[in-house]
């Protein structure tokens, strides 16, 4: 077999977002290092190019963070939670090897990498269209959350097309919609679990004007997304 | 999980000269007038009214290169010329900035949601290549502002025959709308030659193309009445900017109003 059919060709990233179980079942069933190079290409390239629209806002200089930051949460989730994937997938039914699930879940967040990085100009346009936050002493909030709603719609929107094509090729793997829907949300669990703590060690990705952009907040590493969110709740109700 | 190790089938030409086997442009008959080749520019804009299935099954062939780039000048130039038109309301510098801005918010409209159109077109599994997508898209702007072409002595006399840039400004966005329905009918006329497995995407990909374009024309403004920058200095969604206006309108309408009265 010629090393080029071992590589991930442009012309196959239709395919891949296709999602025809029947033409991926191959590309999932065997560790090919080209092809996994290719997906890391696409994945920073896409995601790199959102997080840069996204930090724009803030600063050019935060796109210029958020171009290494965004591939870097997808491509840690990934790598972080391998083997636990790995694992899970046997246990609940679906007969696969480490490199086949790790493929797989490689396949998936390359969609959704495609797929932001197709609406990358879109948001940069938004962004461009709204006023910098660079300059501001105060959030103004309606247009925050106006930005915020459109991330949310656009990166849901990746998430869900990407695990859709994931879940088809699950079922044409297992041959069973039971043993393949535990092992999506499975894998969504811990790549969710994972990746929300990720996402808040490498905060900030948009910022906060009344804070100076960082690469990193210097109390990244001191206590965690859950916390956060349990606190909030905790003031929330005692208030 | 033991199959050999070969990815999925990409089509390959089948002989020298002819180009990666495409689904057939359906239905047409062998020898149909869509068949015939597009020479030049003028063919490509009549056929467009006319004959867009031929313009399709052109986009769709080898060699569609300079097609395309013919429809992607004509749509310029067309821009251009109506975008002289809207300058007319005001005149002065609006006459050389008005198309230059009704052209390049046009160009760049379409060039920001052309990534996202292709991705739609592949996640509904429609065979487009990423050419055929740029040519459905050249074809889209070239409808659109050949049928603003049309539109552009109706505006004109308007322009002469009125001071409300509101009123201007609506009737600019309808004809705008009505171009826009037929250049989006061309598109997915197109796309479902392609034989996706649904239009849902595409559907969504229109909505989104409209919005940007009505952003643009706020990012760009004034393009109707006046101002002392060429560009706007404050960034507004176009609703905002609409409200405003209206608003405006309304304001000075009312203290004319007291004026007269007292």
């Amino acid at each position: 077999m010629s090393t080029a059919s071992a590589n991930l060709q442009v012309r196959q990233i239709p395919v891949l977002l296709g999602g025809d179980p029947n033409s991926l079942k191959d590309w999932a069933g065997h560790w090919e290092a080209g092809r996994v190079l290719g997906y890391v290409a696409v994945i920073v390239a896409g995601a790199g190019l959102y997080g840069a629209a996204m930090g724009y806002w803030r600063s050019p200089v935060q796109a210029g963070y958020n171009l290494i930051k965004f591939p870097l949460v997808i491509l840690a989730t990934t790598l972080g939670n391998a083997v636990l994937n790995g694992m899970l997938a046997p246990l609940l039914g679906l007969n696969l090897r480490f490199r086949q699930s790790l493929m797989l879940v490689l396949m998936t967040f390359t969609i959704a990498a495609a797929v932001l990085g197709a609406f990358a100009p879109v948001v940069a346009f938004i962004i461009w269209n709204t006023p910098s936050l660079a300059g501001q002493t105060q959030i103004p909030w309606a247009t925050y959350n106006f930005v915020q709603l459109t991330q949310v719609v656009v990166i849901a929107f990746a998430g869900l097309t990407a695990n859709v094509r994931l879940s088809r090729l699950l079922v044409a793997l297992s041959g069973s919609e039971r043993a393949a829907r535990k092992v999506l949300f499975s894998w969504l669990a811990g790549n969710l679990f994972l990746g929300s703590q990720l996402c808040w060690i490498l905060r900030p990705f948009i910022g906060s004007p009344g804070l100076p952009v960082e690469f990193l907040r210097p109390n990244a590493f001191e206590g965690n997304f859950y916390e956060t969110v349990f606190r909030a709740i905790g003031h929330l109700l005692s208030s | 999980m033991n199959e050999p190790n070969t990815p999925p089938l990409i089509p390959a030409p089948a002989l020298a000269g002819v180009p990666a086997s495409q689904p057939p442009l359906s239905p047409l008959d062998a020898g149909s007038e869509d068949l015939a080749p597009i020479p030049n520019v003028v063919i490509a804009i009549e056929s467009i009214l006319r004959q867009p299935r031929r313009v399709i099954h052109q986009v769709r062939g080898p060699n569609s290169g300079a097609l395309i780039a013919g429809m992607v000048l004509a749509a310029v130039v067309c821009s251009a010329v109506y975008g002289v038109v809207v300058g007319t309301f005001s005149g002065g510098v609006q006459l050389w900035a008005a198309p230059a801005k009704v052209a390049a918010g046009l160009l760049l409209s379409a060039l920001i949601c052309l990534p996202s159109l292709y991705i739609f077109a592949c996640l509904s599994g429609s065979s487009a290549r990423l050419t055929e997508v740029v040519g459905l898209v050249a074809g889209l702007t070239m409808l659109m502002t050949i049928l603003l072409i049309g539109f552009a002595p109706v505006a004109w006399v308007f322009s002469q025959s009125t001071q409300s840039v509101v009123a201007m400004g609506a009737l600019h966005l309808a004809f705008w709308f009505i171009s826009t329905y037929f250049g989006l009918r061309f598109l997915n006329a197109g796309f479902n030659a392609c034989q996706g497995r649904s239009t849902g995407g595409i559907r969504v990909w229109m909505s989104i193309f409209i919005l940007v374009m009505l952003q643009m024309t706020t990012a760009v403004r004034p393009l109707i009445g006046k101002a002392d920058t060429l560009l706007p200095v404050e960034k507004k969604f176009f609703v905002s900017h609409w409200m405003d206006c209206l608003k405006q309108t309304y304001d000075s309408e009312a203290n004319r109003g007291t004026a007269q009265a007292r």
